[in-house]
Order: structure tokens, then C-alpha cells, then sequence
């Protein structure tokens, strides 16, 4: 099943003196249960694309479709709430909230979602655990590491039950050692319960974990590789 | 949850948080003490009018309004006091004689208002004899008869004298002023002194100047002493225009809030002053009334004026309108104050919301990013701000509560600027009141200020583009 298709996609940043083409036509397919990462140089435009990927951005030529809801046409409160039901977001840094503990990090975001309580307590645990942070439920951002932070925002990511996960750049603050932990979780919950993950990088050892691996570069897509 | 965020993001930063607190508990005990001052002055000055000076009602011939002459005597006196005996509004009433004389001590002259009253009846309607320094207020029978003066009379007439007597030394207290001091003022003997002016050059020859600017104010009012028992000499006519001078001994000194008042009125026996003035019995110039509250005496005056229509019946609002402006000035003045300090308060928190908001702009555009709306973010910021001004808030109350609960029963003492308060008819030592109605309206106020001002800054964090907030580099 298709879970988002880019048809001719173009990106023009407009809002400096210097106009800037970051994203130069792309066409682009996902399937449900990829495990994807787009790879290319800083300034390829990789985080433009993930952006509108994400329906945080939208294009300046072509058509979104997301679920196959045209993502185009939504705007405002209806494109948040629209996140908030389909999409699920890892982000380098700035992921959590510093005064919640882990736990209400993941409970957050289901509660603007309007789940009850009980079920909220329940998948906040059984994700946390998941990630294997069954024992750190109560500790704040600050009292945990770069890669078990990171692991909760993929809990938190999880936790609204999205049609996919776009992550950008997850590992790019992380040492070799949480990298590859968190990559280890991203690929069992992709294996074991078919979640889409599209995620962003430019390392060479989180490139070889990919199934799918879409290099751009200059805004193109050079290459669009499955093994 | 969002409520709960809001709640922990206010510690945060806590410096910043308590700095907000602070400064929202100090608007309200700033706003809370400055009406309560101006409030209790006023209600203090009101009262101090009422029952040390005017009274309630007060009912006068018409013409004696005009021109004090003393045969323009209350028509129909007795009847009226046989009507104000059937109201029930009337809680007390004193019928007074009023004339001026020339009143002569054995060092000075001065002139003075000398009011003939019944003491009985005065004690009910004037609190004069509350405020006495020295004696009692008119009682007892005397050969010579007595006389009541206030103590900046009691200065201009020359009675208040200073004396360094060995009993007065004896009984310094040792703990409070240095032996070398006790000594020194042996020296200046047993000498009396009729002018503080001279008092004090006699200290300052004796004593260092460090010793005299340290104790010379507490040496000159403990050295002092009125002179009870000294002779007046009035000058005044009676009936006929033939000038009179009975002789009055001073047998009591008081001292009001109103330094005017207590230069200017003396207090004798009636009947006594009429028996010189050869004024009938009955005769009165003035009758001065007290009623159960000030609102109930406003209204009494207008009753009684319809009453007795042939003589002027004034309340104390018509006596005293500059007191009912000075009510109206303060209150005023009350707002302004009240007015700074939430314009204040609002600055402070607009700047502090907008700073927070600002510093968290990476983590507003996440959460925006993931799907927090608008109205969500807006609800967050708007928590913060009001969980802020309202824990303030409750600290202002408690604080301000607390030091209202002491310093209306201790009065808050002006006394450096006392001279010139009482100078005015204002007392230096404050008792703060504030309602119920103004504490509350003024917590209200703040409260208010602090969600306004906050308004902007939430609307400033809805303005964030998720996507530029999150751009990391
Ligand atoms: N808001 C913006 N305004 C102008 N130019 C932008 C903006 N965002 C990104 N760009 C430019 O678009 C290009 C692609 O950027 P980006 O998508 O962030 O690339 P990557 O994530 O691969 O580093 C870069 O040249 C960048 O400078
Ligand atoms: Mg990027």
C-alpha cells in the first residue's frame, strides 16, 4: 500500500533576497513497511524534502499525497491535527519536553490525540520498553543520554500510531555506540510490527542498515536504490 | 496535562519565575498598603474632624454664622433640644456658649475660641477630653473655675516650661543616656526655662555636639512640663459691650491631631461663663450633635435642617466640604498609585513571558511540529502567565494580610514628617484599613494585568513557523 506519493515536487525558498531552489522537481514513492533513508551532502535538501514529506512544508510545484490525502489543500489547524493523527517525528535535537518525565513525554502526545488514560498508561510503558527504557520511565530528558533521549522521541514518535516515521538526521548528535542501538530498535519495530521508517542521513554505516537508500544531491534524486 | 506543563514550566527558571512572583506580590501589597494608608488617613482625619471638632450636625442662629456676635443666640434653644431628645438618630448632643477673648498668661497673650459647655454632655459629643496631656476635663467645683486648653495654646501662652530639677534626674534612666551625660546636666541647674529655644541653647553649651544631636530631642520633651494650675486671664465683653476679665485656672491640657485646633479652642463650664457674660441660663450659640455613624449623620443634618427651619443646621459634609474633597483627592491618588504599579507589574511580565517564550522557541516549534495546535500552545503560554501572577498573588495576599494585621493595630508612625501632617489635621501615626471590597478589587486588578500582558507573548509563540523554529543551524 502507498503511504506517500511526491509527484514532481519542487521547492523554491523565496522569503530571502536570494531566491533558492532547494528541492528541483522529485517524483517519489513509499510503500508501507519501507525502511528508508535519504542520503546526500549538507544542503542537498534533504531536510526540505523530509519537511514537506511531513506536510510541515509545502511545495511550491507539484502534489502531496499522504494516505492519499492531498496534502496540499489542507492549511492551518487542519494540517496540525493532521500530523498529529498520521505522522510520527523524530528530530535531531529538541525532541522532548524538558519538564515532563519520559513517560508523560510519550503520554503527550496521546492525549491530544484524546486516548483514555488507561490505554495511554498501557502503550506508554509497553513502547518504553520496547525501546529499552522500561526501567527510565521517570526520568526526565535532562538525567537521560543523547541515545536513550533519542529512543524516547522514537517511543513518542510511535505512540499516536502513525502511517509512518520520518526521522531527520536522528543520529547525527549521537556516538557510534547509541547510533547503533537506536538504528537496532528502528529495524526491529520496522521487521517485527511493519513500520514505515524514512529517515535522513549522511552516515555511510546508518546508510548500509537501509533497505531503500534515495541519494540526492542539488535537490534531485541521483540514485533510488532497493536491496 | 497542558495545565500541568504550563505549572512546571514556571519553575524553570526559577530565578526569573520568583523575580515575577516577587514583583507581582510586591504590586499587591504596594497597591494594598498604599489604599489602606490613604484609606485609614482619611477615615482617621474624618473621625478626628468629627469627634474632636465639628460633630455630626451642628445647629447655629443664621446670623451667628455670619457675624459671631455673641447676643446672636439660638432662637427657640429649648425647644430644639426637647426635639433632638425624641429622635432616636440623635446618640448625644451638647448645647455650647462661643465667644472669642483675648486670654493673657503671666509671660504671653494669645487669643482663643473659649466654648462654655455642659461636661457631661460635652464627653458624649467631643473626645477632647481623650486626647488630655495634663489634668481631667472640666470636673469637679472650684473657687476658681477651670479652664481646658489645647498644648500649642499652652506653648503661645508660655506654659510649657523646661526644668533640669534633681528629682527628674534622679529618675533618668540610667540604661539609656551615658553617666558623663547625667552629670553634664547637673550643671545646668535647677533653672526654668519658659522658651524650648532657650532649653536648648543651655543644652547645647553644656553638652558635646555629638551628645545633643544624639539625645537632645529626648532630653528637651523629658525635661519638659506644662504648667497645670497657672492663672488665665480672659478679656472679653458681655452682654451690654462692657469688657470683662475673669480669671480661669488651667486645670487640664489636651492635644489633638490638628495643631490649629489646639492653638485656638479652649474649653470652660457654661453656666460659669455665662454667670460673667451675663448670658441667660438657657442661651446657647451652638448645639453640636453626634449621630449613630458619618453616612447616618450626612442624612441627619438634612432631616433636622427641614426641622428647624429658622435656624442653620449644617452636617459635617457642609461644615467641612475640604474633608470630603481631601476623601475624594486621596482616593484619586489611591488609583494613580494603583494605576503605576499594575502598569509596572504589566511590563514585567510581558518582558518575562516574552523572554520565556523566546527561549523556547526550538521546543514550541516540536511541539507544533507534531501536532500541538494553535489553541493548545496559546492555553500553554496563557497557564504559565496566570499560574505566575496568581501564585504572586496568594504570596502578595498572605504578605500584605500579615503586615496589615500588625500594622493596623500598631499604626505605621510618620512621625519625621509629623510636623507637617499635623500641621494639616492629620495624624502622624497611620492605622492602614482596607476593605474587604478594596482588597479584593485590587487582587482582581492584578490578576487581570497578568493575564492581559500576557496575551502577547502567547500570541507571539502562535506566530512560530515549526519548520524555521527547528532549522538547527
Ligand atoms: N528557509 C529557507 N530559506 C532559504 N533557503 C533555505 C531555507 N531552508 C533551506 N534553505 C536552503 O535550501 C537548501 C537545502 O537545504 P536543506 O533542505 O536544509 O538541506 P540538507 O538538510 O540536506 O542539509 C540549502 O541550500 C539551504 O541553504
Ligand atoms: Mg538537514
Amino acid at each position: 500500500m502507498k503511504v506517500i506519493e511526491l509527484k514532481k515536487v519542487e521547492k523554491i525558498y523565496n522569503d530571502s533576497e536570494v531566491k533558492v531552489h532547494a528541492v528541483r522537481g522529485i517524483d517519489l514513492e513509499f510503500e508501507e513497511g519501507e525502511f528508508a533513508a535519504i542520503v546526500g551532502p549538507s544542503g542537498s535538501g534533504k531536510t526540505t524534502l523530509l519537511n514537506m514529506l511531513g506536510g510541515l512544508d509545502k511545495p511550491t510545484v507539484g502534489d502531496i499525497y499522504i494516505g492519499g490525502t492531498h496534502i496540499n489543500d489542507l492549511s492551518g489547524s487542519k494540517l496540525i491535527d493532521f500530523r498529529l493523527f498520521n505522522i510520527g517525528f523524530v528530530f535531531q535535537s529538541y525532541n522532548l519536553i524538558p519538564v515532563l518525565t519520559a513517560k508523560e513525554n510519550v503520554e503527550f502526545i496521546m492525549q491530544m490525540q484524546g486516548i483514555s488514560q488507561e490505554e495511554r498508561y498501557q502503550r506508554t510503558k509497553a513502547l518504553l520498553e520496547e525501546v529499552g527504557l522500561g526501567d527510565r520511565l521517570d526520568s526526565r530528558p535532562k538525567q537521560l543520554s543523547g541515545g536513550q533521549q533519542q529512543r524516547v522521541a522514537v517511543a513518542r514518535a510511535l505512540a499516536s500510531k502513525p502511517k509512518f516515521v520520518l526521522a531527520d538526521e536522528p543520529t547525527a548528535n549521537l556516538d557510534s555506540k547509541s547510533t547503533e542501538n537506536l538504528l537496532e530498535i528502528m529495524e526491529k519495530l520496522n521487521k517485527e510490527e511493519n513500520i514505515t521508517f524514512i529517515f535522513s542521513t549522511h552516515d555511510q554505516r546508518v546508510v548500509k542498515k537501509a533497505r531503500r537508500v534515495i541519494t540526492v544531491e542539488d535537490g534531485k534524486v541521483l540514485s533510488d536504490e532497493r536491496k | 496535562m497542558i495545565l500541568s506543563i504550563g505549572w512546571k514550566n514556571v519553575w524553570r527558571n526559577k530565578t526569573r519565575s520568583m523575580v515575577v512572583i516577587v514583583a507581582v506580590m510586591l504590586g499587591i501589597f504596594g497597591g494594598v498598603m498604599a489604599s489602606g494608608i490613604m484609606k485609614g488617613w482619611i477615615a482617621q482625619r474624618i473621625h478626628a474632624s468629627i469627634y474632636n471638632e465639628i460633630s455630626h450636625v451642628q445647629i447655629h442662629n443664621p446670623e451667628f454664622m455670619l457675624n459671631e456676635d455673641m447676643n446672636l443666640t439660638i432662637e427657640n434653644a429649648e425647644q430644639i433640644l426637647n426635639v433632638l431628645d425624641t429622635i432616636p438618630e440623635v446618640v448625644a448632643y451638647s448645647p455650647r456658649v462661643k465667644l472669642f477673648a483675648m486670654v493673657k498668661s503671666d509671660w504671653s497673650t494669645s487669643g482663643l475660641y473659649v466654648k462654655g459647655v455642659d461636661r457631661d454632655k460635652e464627653i458624649e459629643v467631643s473626645e477632647i477630653y481623650k486626647h488630655l496631656l495634663e489634668g481631667d476635663f472640666l470636673e469637679g467645683k472650684h473657687r476658681i473655675p477651670s479652664i481646658v486648653i489645647g498644648s500649642d495654646a499652652a506653648k503661645a501662652l508660655k506654659l510649657l516650661n523646661y526644668q533640669v530639677t534633681p528629682e527628674k534626674i534622679d529618675s533618668l534612666n540610667v540604661e539609656e543616656y551615658p553617666v558623663e551625660i547625667i552629670s553634664k546636666l547637673g550643671d545646668i541647674g535647677d533653672k526654668r526655662f519658659r522658651k524650648e529655644k532657650d532649653f536648648r541653647e543651655a543644652l547645647t553649651e553644656n553638652l558635646t555636639k555629638h551628645e545633643y544631636k544624639e539625645y537632645g530631642d529626648k532630653l528637651v520633651e523629658y525635661f519638659s512640663f506644662y504648667r497645670l494650675g497657672a492663672k488665665l486671664e480672659l478679656t472679653l465683653q458681655d452682654t451690654s459691650g462692657q469688657i470683662i476679665n475673669p480669671v480661669f485656672k488651667i486645670r487640664g491640657i489636651y492635644k489633638t491631631s490638628n495643631t490649629m485646633f489646639d492653638g485656638l479652642t479652649a474649653f470652660v463650664d457654661r453656666q460659669k461663663l455665662n454667670t460673667y457674660t451675663k448670658l441667660g441660663e438657657n442661651d446657647i450659640h451652638e448645639i453640636a450633635i453626634i449621630s449613630t455613624g458619618n453616612d447616618e449623620g450626612k442624612e441627619l443634618g438634612i432631616t433636622l435642617e427641614e426641622y428647624f427651619a429658622g435656624s442653620s443646621v449644617m452636617g459635617w459634609d457642609k461644615i467641612s466640604p475640604e474633608i470630603a474633597m481631601y476623601t475624594q483627592f486621596t482616593s484619586l491618588m489611591g488609583i494613580i498609585f494603583v494605576g503605576i504599579i499594575l502598569f509596572a507589574l504589566a511590563f514585567g511580565i510581558i518582558n518575562t513571558m516574552l523572554m520565556s517564550v523566546l527561549e523556547r522557541v526550538k521546543e514550541l516549534g516540536m511541539l507544533m511540529a507534531i501536532g500541538m495546535n494553535r489553541k493548545r500552545v496559546f492555553y500553554m503560554i496563557m497557564a504559565e502567565s496566570i499560574f505566575l501572577t496568581i501564585t504572586g498573588a496568594i504570596a502578595g495576599m498572605i504578605f500584605s494580610g500579615i503586615i496589615l494585621e500588625i500594622t493596623g493595630r500598631t499604626g505605621i508612625n510618620f512621625n519625621m514628617y509629623a510636623e507637617g501632617f499635623e500641621a494639616l489635621g492629620y495624624s502622624s501615626v497611620v492605622y492602614p484599613t482596607v476593605s474587604w471590597f478594596d482588597y479584593i478589587s485590587i487582587i482582581i486588578l492584578v490578576i487581570i494585568t497578568g493575564i492581559i500582558s500576557s496575551i502577547w507573548p502567547a500570541r507571539k509563540a502562535l506566530k512560530l513557523n515549526p519548520v524555521e523554529a527547528l532549522r538547527t543551524d
